[in-house]
Formats: C-alpha cells, structure tokens, sequence
C-alpha cells in the first residue's frame, strides 16, 4: 500500500523541523559558549536501516559525516539496545570527524518497535590532550589529540552511566562544562525521540517508514535529474595544503566522472597520509563531497540518503583523505575539508561553470586558547574566524563570512571578555584583501586581542598563508593569511599556519584572515563599484589604480 | 464619547471606533495608500467625521507597518543615510555580525543591505571594561572632529555603541550630549537606550535600526499629528509596540525601533481581551490574512513575549533565518508566521512536487478567480473550487468573483503535479493547513503547552475558514470567531494597556547578589515608569509593575525569564531559584539542583491600564438566516457534503451542529462536522467539539 503523496509532504516537514527544534534545544541549554554562542553542532533523523532522513541545516561537516557515524558507531550495538539508551562516540575513524565532536545516537522505539534514531554531533571546548582546547597544532599522533571514546553507552535506560562519565570528566580540562554541553546533547535527542513518536502515534510505524522511503527516492529522483544536466565527461582538479611536516606542500586530488546519471569522485594521486593533524578522516571527505553536490546542483533538494545514491566513491585507505588509524586529525575537519571543497569546485567549475564560485578564504583559522586561572582553575577558549567568499558569475563575493564545511558562528567580544582574560583591540575588514575581479572576492577579517593572564598556551590551526585562495575566469586570487604574536616589548613573532607556542601577559594575537578569489577580468569591473569600495575603504586608492587601471579624478 | 483605533495593512485600513456610553461599535474600511499610509488614517476618520463632532473622538490608537516596511524596502520609504560612531577597532562589527551566511547550501547567499555605510561608520579612542572600569578615556578632540566630519555629509540620524557600554554608558551618553549641542536637528541614539544588555552587535544592530527608523518615523507621526489636528481632533494619539503595550506617540517617535511588529501585536492582544471576556485563560490567536498566517499564545492572560527579533528576515520552517535580517533587542509578541495566506500561490517545483508560496498574489492582481488578471492558482483558488467561497461575489457584493478563472489556474497546476483539479485544491489546502499546524505547534506543543487545553481564537479575513481543520489537527476543542474577524486587529488596539519595558543587566551568581540592592534597582526603574506614564497622564491607580528575573545556570548563554518576588529578600529569591530549577526542566528536560545560577538581568513591565471596552450586546434572534445550500467539500471526512449556508449577524439563542458555512462581510467561517456552534451575547460564534 502507497501513502498518499500530501501525507509524504506532510511527514517530510515534520521529521525536518524535529531536527531544527533537537538543535534549539540543544544551544539553549548548553555551557560552552561554543555551541550556546557559535552553534558548533548539528542534528539529524535517521531510519532504522541507519540511513540519513532528515537534517537540520547547521554545519555541513558535521552533517555529512554524520551518517557515517551512525553506521559506524552503533555496529557493535546490533540488537542489545532500548529505550532510553544512548550511545556516545568520538573516536575519528567511526565518528568520521576530530575527536572534540561528540556524537550522541539515540534509538526511537515506539512501543518495542524500532523506529529510527535520533543523533547529534557538537564541537566540545576540550577533550583533554596536549594543548587546551585540544586542535593542537603540531600532533603526530592520534593519541595526543585527547581522549578517545568507542561508541559506549553513555545512557542507559534514561540515566547518565556514572562511570563513563568519571572517565570522560578526568580526561579533560573543563569537565563542568563538557558535562553540562553533554546533558544539553540528551536534551537535543529527547527532543527528536518526542517529535517521531508524536507522529508514529499520529500515523503510523507502517506510513512513516513508507513515507521514508519516498523521501529519500524523491531526492534520489531529484539528485539524478540534477546529474543528468551536468555534461558527460571526466574533470580533474588539484589544490594543495601548507607547511606539512616531510611533505612541505601535500597534494589533494580529485578526478570526478560525469555518466549516464551518476557520478563518481575518485581521489587516487592524493598524498599518502602525514605526521600532522591534517588527515582528514574518511567521513570528513564525503561530507565535503555530499556538500559541493548540493550546493552545485540544487540547494533545495531535501538532503538524506537518497541524495548520494547516484555517488561513487573511490578514495584509497592511506590516504591523507582516508587515513588509518592512528593518524592524527584534529585539523581534517576544520582544514583539510575546506581544501577538499576548493579542489571538488575547481572541478566542478569546469563542468557547471555558472553554478561555482571563486575560491573562498579556504581555512577556518582556528584558534585554540587556555591556560590556568589565578585561582587554579582551568580555561579554554576556541574560535574560527571566517574571512572573504568567492567572486561569482553576478555578484561579488561576501566579506568577513565563513564559507563551506562551516557556518559556526563568532562568539560576542562582550561575551569572551566577562569570562576570560583576553581583551579585544580589533575586528574588522581588511582593505585590499578580495582578490581583484568584475566581481571581487569578499575580504578577510582582522581579529585581534590581549592576553590579560600571567601565561597561556596558544594553538594555531590554519591554511592559506603560504598558497593564495585561486580565481575564477581571469579573476586574481585573493589576499593569503597571518597570524602575528606582538610581545610587550613590542617584537613581532610571525606565527607559522600550525602551531602550538605559549603567550605572556599583554602579548596579543593578530589574526589577518584570507580573502576571496575574484571573478572575471578586473578590467571589466564596473567603475562605481571600484569607486563604492574606494570610498567605503575596502579598496584602497593605490590598489584601484594598479589593479583597475582607473583614473581617479 | 469614542474610542478609536486604527490598523493599517498591506490591502485596507481598518477603523473601529467604540462608543463608551452605548458600547456599541462602529466598522470602517478603506483602501490603504501604502505611500503614504497617514491617507488611510484620515480617510476612515473623515468617513467616521461625516456622524460624528471632532470632539466626540477621546483617543486614538494606531497600529502600523510603516516600519517593517521601510526595513523590506518598501519604495518612497527609503531610509535615510545615517551614521554610526564605535570603539576603535569595532566599526565593522555591524556589518560582520555574527560571521555567519544565512544559507548553508546556497554559495549565492547574499547580507541584507547595511543600514548604514562602511564610509559612514565612524571610530574614536575610547574602551570600557566588562566590568565598567574606564580602561581609556573617551577623546573628546577626536569625537569633535567625527562630528564636524560627519555634518557634512547630508547625514540626518546618528547612532553611537561602545564597545561593553552596556556595563558603563558613560561614554555613550557624553557622545549623544556633545553630538546634540553641535547640532540639536539630528535624531541621535545611544545604544544603551534601545539596548543596554551584552552582546556588542545584537546591540549595535538595535541602535542602528532606531536610528535608520527615525527620520521615517518622527516625521510619520509628526504628519499623522498634525492632520488629525486639522480636522480637529485633539485626542491623544497611541501606537502600539511590537510588546503589545500602547505608548504615546512621541515617546515612540524617540524610539521607534519598538513598533517594528506593531500591526501583529495588536492581533494577539485582542484575541487575549477576547479570551478574557469569554473565560479563556489559554489562548491561541490565528490570524489568516492575504499573506501569511501569524500564531501567537497567551497563557494565563498575558501574551508570550520573546526579547529579540530579526527584523526584515527570511522566514524558513515557520522561524526567522537567522542572518538573514536586523537583529533588534526589543521584547516582541512572540509570533510565528508562515507564507499561508488567501492570496500565497500553489506552484509545481523541478521534481513535480506541490509548493506553497512564500509567494503571494497579493491584493493586486490577487487570486485567479478575483479576475484581475491573475493566472497563478491560490489558496483562495482552492478554497473556492472546493466550495468554501460563496462563487458569487465577497464583501457583501463588493467584489465579483470568477470561479471559471480560478478553475483554469488550478487545472493548469494539476496537470504539472500529475493531479486532478479537486484532488489538487484538496492537496493545497492540506499543504497549507500542514504549515499553519505546524506554526501553530510551534507556539504550543514546542513550548511544552498542551493545545487540547486551549482554545483557538480565529480572526483575519481567511482565518475562520481553515480554523476547523486546524482544531481537528491539533485536538483543541473550542474555537471562538469574533464579530468582525476582517477588523479583529483594529478592535484589539482599544484593548490594549500602555507598556514600557526596562532592564538592569546583573550578570553574577545569584549566591553572591545583595538582595537589597536588587530591591532598589527594581525601585528605581519603578520610579522611571511612573514618571514616563504620569507623563502620558496616567493616574497613579491605574498603574501596576510586573518584576521578573532572566535566570540561568552559571555557563550558559539562554536564560530563561521567570516572575520575580513583589519585594526582593533572602527568602523570596531563594523561592524563586526553586522556580527556575522547575522551569527549566520543563523546558529542556533536566535541572541541576547543585550548579550555581546566575541573574543576568532583572526586567520592569510598567504598566498604564486602561479601561477595556464596554460592548454592548447584540440583538438576539432564534437563529441566523439561511440563505442558500452548497456542496462543499470537507477533507477531514474526505466527503462532499450539501451544506446550509447561513448569514452572520448579532447573536442567536440556539445552537446547531456543522457541517455549516457562515458568510459576512469581511469573512467566511467554516463549521465542520463535528463542530457545534453557538453565540455569545456579544455576537462572537463559539464552537465547541461534539462527540459524533
């Protein structure tokens, strides 16, 4: 028996909405100003085959990888839970992301039925490890990245396991605040397990799971129908990642394939996996792919499982984009997915042109602070800074954003500087950093503060300093990133992309962020725009000369 | 003597005018002249003119979109160029929010327009700690300097936010001082006088956004003014705020940032009067229009404020897109809103699925059975293939109708989406019913409020139509229509008090709070509210204070607002703290008895009462005229049915059970089976679930 197509509709917009309301749920009740200001987390529904159903748009990365998670992560759990259990992980090569994010899987039974499940993924301020905030810059292996969780039950039967939770509290440096963000986690999947009963009691086991089912056929349906338009043919495309230990630069490769409906990423000629924190675990390097492919095909196709059926997949084991155990990987997430999403566009620009953008600033300049209170306890503090977007076809690219695999948000300066000792001296634009085009990229950021403690501990995690974020169709490439330690007496360290250093009492950070490609040839740059950057001071005088060749008069 | 309220919307301007001594209420409409929408105001008064004296008119309330719909872009509304003055380093703030794109998939995202240029935001030396220290001084050369620059630029409002001034407003307020004796012309804000909470953009956002509104506004109401005064009316002249409350128009004119959603919030404060009169402490207000639907709750009387709001934004599942509009920190009615309106339109997207809206016909050329031109098929096409509709004409014969017209549009959309025509006017209204439950279970369900223990006051001209069908979704079993759904909000302004709302951000463990002090600054803001509304010429009697506390646990950034003790003591806060373990699981699930909670701020309602309508009762008749049959369709029994259709007006003294349809001037009200209705003394219908 079919279910009537309205009631699918129906069903759909309900399961997605659960999932929104599991990540209000979710921020409003958590600690780290992390997820409750910068919303570093993400929720989604399941089908009892562990399939992706319903999502809610928070951060791709983690939405992508999340799917892998759920299968990887409850494999050992066939048949031995129930209601009111659920199963914690973290551990990168079942979770598919670092080890900061914890993902929590709850199953939905209806009486003692499966229904689905429920999951939740969010960035924690700390997982133990050697550096605060645990993205050291400069690991080599897993097991200094912090603590590692198998996929434990973390509830049983409604309560929180004592004993795994004195084992994950003794692991890390803020235990108060990993345990209320792990509570807040609970909070999240209750909330998904009440929407799917309310609507299994309302219609069903049998019309929701069918109604599944038709979802995901639909987007299959849609996803097919997106491919088809794309021009038959193989693409290749190759970017690069910086200041790799044994490497200097490390390759990223992609051949996508464009056939009779389907397609296919083939990452073979990507560098071997590395002794740094870049690898990107396999779930990472999907989530970038399952991300290019809605974006360049139609944003507006619901996103679950049946999206990816038309997807092949050939990414080699060893790899820094399918890396064994024990690499490390706390910047696979963060770092290497972004370079995945340029080189997937590079390709992708050859094959629906109108439909990529120029290079965004390609690094989520990730910051990692901490240290020790005069009062003996512990901090941590964790940010990314966004940057300029690409140029595009029609409109210039956006300033000071973050792009791709990410959309976390800033915390408040206000926020940052009640609880922490730091304070603020810049955020801003930064002039002359959009790469030049008809349509310029966006420009990057500048972010900058003091250490107003005796001493902390400082982790730098970034791209794009050494290798400009690239232009598309004769636009120039945008401006490359820094990250600047000023002592108190005024010396100036110049902090390489990965790093782990120590800071003093008013030495201060300065971050420059990377800006956009441009798009299209300068030359074409209508004049009043040139001449609105100009005054607006985002370009200055001497670049529009050197750059547009205008004429000031 | 009479009280007058006029709502001007997108399609008519709406005047109600309640006779005090009679109770008895007089109902005009006119076209709205969106360019200019003070011509909507006059035109309806001067229709009320024609009966009655100038002097007959004792106040005047008005709701308005002039101020959202200066933010859309509305074209003649155009805001003015404005500046902003900032901490150095922090000029940007504004523009890069909170670094976040609205739309995770779409690499063609774009910001909504700055409201004010990067050129024409200003830097100057000066910083504030967290903790209100002065870290450096204000530099009065440099200010001096900004602000000679700046009256050189054809700049007519000015905004200043420093960097942590909502722990130390010093600064600002020097700054506004300094800008006003340079030059007493400029509208200037500080930020702390929208705003004086933490969160530097949500902040800055907020000033920006009064200060974009104030030339708009200011010279709005100063125009309204003055027009009413020519035609000689002298009554005072009220406007309601996005909180639900009435102010003085000039005080709003100061800080119009507060009247962004003030046509909404009139809607769910009359359905919170209604209730009240109807002995209905849990309500929720559904209000369909030509455009969207609005939801809104009212628990115990009081409707659900949320404290912030973006305005201009996207609306995506029935929530606002964050990043897609103004950040403004005001408390608004909390309303959810879906693009469900008689005029949306029922389209067939790529993969041949039905979509409704977010796009609307509008009143022009409207749905494709108005015959204006119209080909794309809408919610009101639907209503009326299914028989909803009277296939005549709407408005009491003011407007013909074309059903073939409406059919056509319909067929067209089925052949896309592979339905029949009926099959596919069916599929829309149960799209559209879908969304609206689901807004509707936003404010209720989401909230942990049960909707089977409320009842659904359905206004807005569409509103009484699809009401049944949303009861049976959500299980409520009382529904009450007012006597006049089309001109519900307009009614709602003469029943609304005068607020004014203020906060004194604390942000310490409430372990480590001075009860004393807590009492004295509630005082103080007590004394502040009396001295605005003595001003507004309320009488002391007529005042009252509402306290409540924004609570959460030490670490996290959400609090939740909970009352406050009348007289802050040891003893009253620590009953308070029990409060808000209790609410909290409530709302999330779990408390935390152990962890130290932190009062983050302490907020003032001053309230103005006043007197609430004295309706009259209608004339009461066996039962409403009957005036024909149709064959309608019902979906809930999936069955056609010939159903009486009957003609509203005044009460009746017998109830009768659905299926049924309602029509009157400015609406049409559907009773489906299962549903009885009957009438209060005021005319409003009640319908109640019956056992079938």
């Amino acid at each position: 028996m079919s279910v009537d197509r309205t009631t699918v509709e129906v069903i759909r917009g309900a399961l997605v909405y659960a999932a929104e309301e599991m990540g209000i749920a979710l921020k409003k009740s958590a600690y780290s100003p992390n997820i409750k200001e910068r919303m570093d987390h993400s929720c989604a529904l399941f089908d009892p085959k562990r399939r992706l159903i319903a999502q809610a748009e928070h951060i791709p990365v983690h939405l992508g990888s999340m799917a892998f998670a759920v299968r990887e992560g409850l494999s050992a759990y066939k048949g031995t839970l129930g209601p009111g259990d659920m199963i914690l992980l973290n551990d990168p090569y079942l979770s598919g992301t670092h080890l900061p994010d914890l993902t929590l899987i709850a199953p939905i039974y209806h009486v003692d039925h499966l229904i689905g499940y429920a999951a939740n993924k969010a960035h924690h301020t700390d997982v133990g490890g050697k550096a605060p905030g645990s993205i050291a810059g400069d690991s080599t292996e897993l097991y200094q990245e912090g603590i590692i969780i198998p996929p434990v039950k973390f509830v049983r039967g409604g309560a929180i396991d004592p004993e795994l939770s004195w084992l994950i509290r003794s692991n890390v440096r803020t235990p108060d605040v990993q345990m209320g963000d792990l509570r807040a986690q609970i909070a999240a999947n209750y909330t998904g397990i009440r929407r799917v009963l309310e609507l299994t009691e309302k219609y069903g086991a049998y019309v929701l799971h069918t109604s599944m089912e038709e979802i995901m056929d639909y987007s299959e349906r849609r996803m097919r129908a997106a491919i088809s338009e794309m021009p038959s043919g193989v693409y290749e495309a190759s970017d690069y990642m910086e200041d790799v230990p044994g490497w200097g630069f490390a390759e990223l490769r992609v051949r996508v394939t464009v056939e009779g409906g389907g397609i296919s990423f083939d990452y073979s000629g990507t560098c071997p996996q590395v002794e740094a924190p870049i690898n990107a675990p396999l779930g990472v390097t999907i989530a970038g792919i399952y991300y290019t492919l809605i974006t360049v095909t139609d944003p507006t196709i619901p996103v679950n499982d049946g999206c990816f059926r038309p997807v092949t997949l050939i990414i080699p084991e060893g790899t820094m984009t399918n890396p064994r155990r024990p690499a490390p990987v706390a910047g696979g997430n963060v770092e290497t997915s972004q370079r995945n999403v340029d080189v997937l566009m590079k390709a992708f620009s050859k094959i629906v042109p109108g439909k990529v953008t120029a290079a965004g600033l390609g690094t989520m300049n990730n910051v990692s602070v901490g240290g020790i209170r005069p009062d003996g306890t512990p901090w941590t503090f964790y940010e990314t800074i966004g940057g300029g977007s690409g140029g595009r076809y029609n409109s210039d690219g956006v300033d000071g954003v973050h792009v791709n695999m990410t959309n976390t948000m800033n915390t408040p300066i206000e926020s940052i500087e009640a609880y922490l000792p730091m304070r603020f001296l810049s955020y801003g634009l930064l002039p002359d950093t959009g790469g030049a085009g008809e349509y310029r990229g966006g420009c990057g950021i500048e972010r900058s503060w003091m250490l107003t403690a005796p001493r902390a501990t400082l982790s730098i995690l970034a791209e794009r300093t050494k290798i400009n974020p690239w232009g598309l169709e004769g636009g120039e490439p945008g401006a490359l990133g820094e990250y600047v330690i000023v002592k108190r007496n005024g010396e100036i360290l110049k902090l390489p992309s990965k790093c782990t250093v120590q800071m003093e009492e008013e030495d201060s950070l300065i971050v420059h962020t990377p800006g956009g490609g441009g798009f299209g040839d300068p030359k074409k740059r209508a004049p009043e725009k040139i001449n609105r950057d100009i005054s607006n001071g985002l370009v200055s005088v001497e670049a529009a000369l050197r750059i547009y060749g205008i004429k000031i008069l | 003597m009479f009280r007058v309220s006029v709502d001007v919307g997108g399609t008519f301007t709406d005047l109600v005018a309640l006779n005090e001594e009679t109770g008895k209420v007089e109902n005009i409409k006119v076209p709205s002249v969106p360019r200019n929408p003070e011509r909507g105001v006059t035109d309806a008064l001067e229709i009320f003119l024609r009966g009655h004296t100038p002097e007959d008119v004792k106040i005047v309330g008005h709701a308005t979109t002039i101020a959202t719909n200066a933010l859309l872009g509305q074209v003649d509304l155009e805001i003015p160029k404005i500046a902003l003055v900032t901490t150095r380093g922090f000029r940007d703030v504004v523009e890069i929010g909170r670094q976040r794109r609205s739309e995770v998939y779409n690499l063609f995202f774009q910001r909504p327009p700055m409201l004010v240029e990067r050129k024409l935001r200003f830097e100057v030396d000066e910083r504030v700690e967290h903790d209100g220290r002065i870290l450096k001084a204000l530099d009065e050369g440099q200010l001096e300097n900004v602000l000679d620059e700046i009256s050189g630029l054809g700049v007519s409002s000015v905004a200043f936010s420093f960097l942590n001034s909502y722990a130390n407003a010093s600064h600002e307020e020097r700054a506004f001082a300094m800008a006003k004796a340079k030059n007493a012309s400029l509208y200037l804000t500080a930020s702390t006088r929208v705003s004086n909470e933490y969160r530097e953009y949500e902040r800055t956002s907020t000033a920006v956004v009064n200060a974009a509104l104030m030339p708009i506004i200011h010279k709005y109401l100063s125009k309204l003014e003055e027009d009413l005064r020519k035609m000689g009316v002298e009554a005072p002249l009220y406007v309601m705020q996005s909180n639900g409350g009435l102010s003085m128009a000039m005080s709003v004119a100061e800080k119009p940032v507060t009247i962004v959603e003030s046509g909404p919030a009139a809607g769910v404060i009359a359905a919170a009067w209604l209730g009240e009169l109807a002995g209905a402490r849990d309500i929720i207000s559904f209000d369909m229009g030509g455009t969207t639907a609005k939801v809104g709750t009212v628990r115990g009387r009081i409707p659900e404020i949320v404290p912030e709001y973006e305005v201009a934004g996207h609306i995506h599942m029935g929530r606002l897109v964050k990043g897609s509009g103004y950040p403004v920190r005001f408390p608004f009615v909390d309303l959810a809103e879906c693009s469900s309106g008689g005029g949306t339109i029922a389209w067939a997207d790529e993969g041949g699925a039905l979509r409704i809206g977010p796009t609307s016909a509008g009143a022009y050329p409207g749905p494709a059975c108005y015959g204006r031109g119209g080909s794309k098929p809408t919610i009101t096409d639907a209503n009326l293939l299914l028989g909803r509709l009277n296939p005549g004409n709407l408005l009491s014969g003011g407007m013909p109708i074309y059903p073939q017209k409406g059919r056509e549009a319909l067929e067209d959309l089925g052949d896309k989406v592979a339905m029949g025509t009926e099959e596919v006017a069916t599929a829309i209204i149960r799209i559209a019913n879908s969304m609206m439950g689901k807004i509707l279970r936003m404010v209720s369900v989401e909230r942990g409020y049960d909707p089977r223990g409320y009842t659904l006051v359905a206004f807005g001209g569409a509103g009484p139509m699809h009401v049944c069908a949303l009861a049976e979704e959500l299980e409520v079993k009382r529904i009450i229509v007012p006597s006049n759904p089309g001109m519900f909000s307009a009614l709602g302004l003469l029943t609304a008090d005068m607020f004014h709302d203020y906060i004194h951000p604390v942000v310490k463990r409430v372990s480590l709070v001075d009860p004393i002090e807590i009492e004295a600054a509630f005082r103080m803001m007590e004394k502040e509210g009396k001295d605005t509304l003595t001003s507004e010429g309320v009488k002391l009697r007529s005042m009252s204070f509402i306290r409540q506390f924004d609570l959460r646990y030490l670490g996290q950034a959400y609090e939740l607002t909970v009352k406050a003790p009348d007289r802050v003591d040891a003893e009253s806060l620590a009953a308070t703290i029990i409060d808000f373990h209790r609410r909290h699981t409530e709302s999330y699930g779990y408390s935390a008895e152990g962890e130290p909670v932190e009062l983050v701020n302490l907020r003032l309602r001053a309230v103005g009462a006043i007197p609430k309508p004295d309706l009259k009762e209608t004339n009461c008749r066996g039962k409403p005229d009957k005036i024909g049959t149709r064959r309608i369709y019902f979906e809930t029994d999936d069955l056609w049915a010939e159903t009486s259709i009957y003609e509203r007006g005044g009460s009746w003294n017998s109830e009768f059970t659905g299926p049924a349809v309602i029509e009157q001037y400015d609406a049409t009200t559907v009773i489906y089976p299962g549903w009885c209705v009957e009438t209060d003394e005021f005319g409003d219908m009640i319908l109640e679930r019956v056992e079938r």
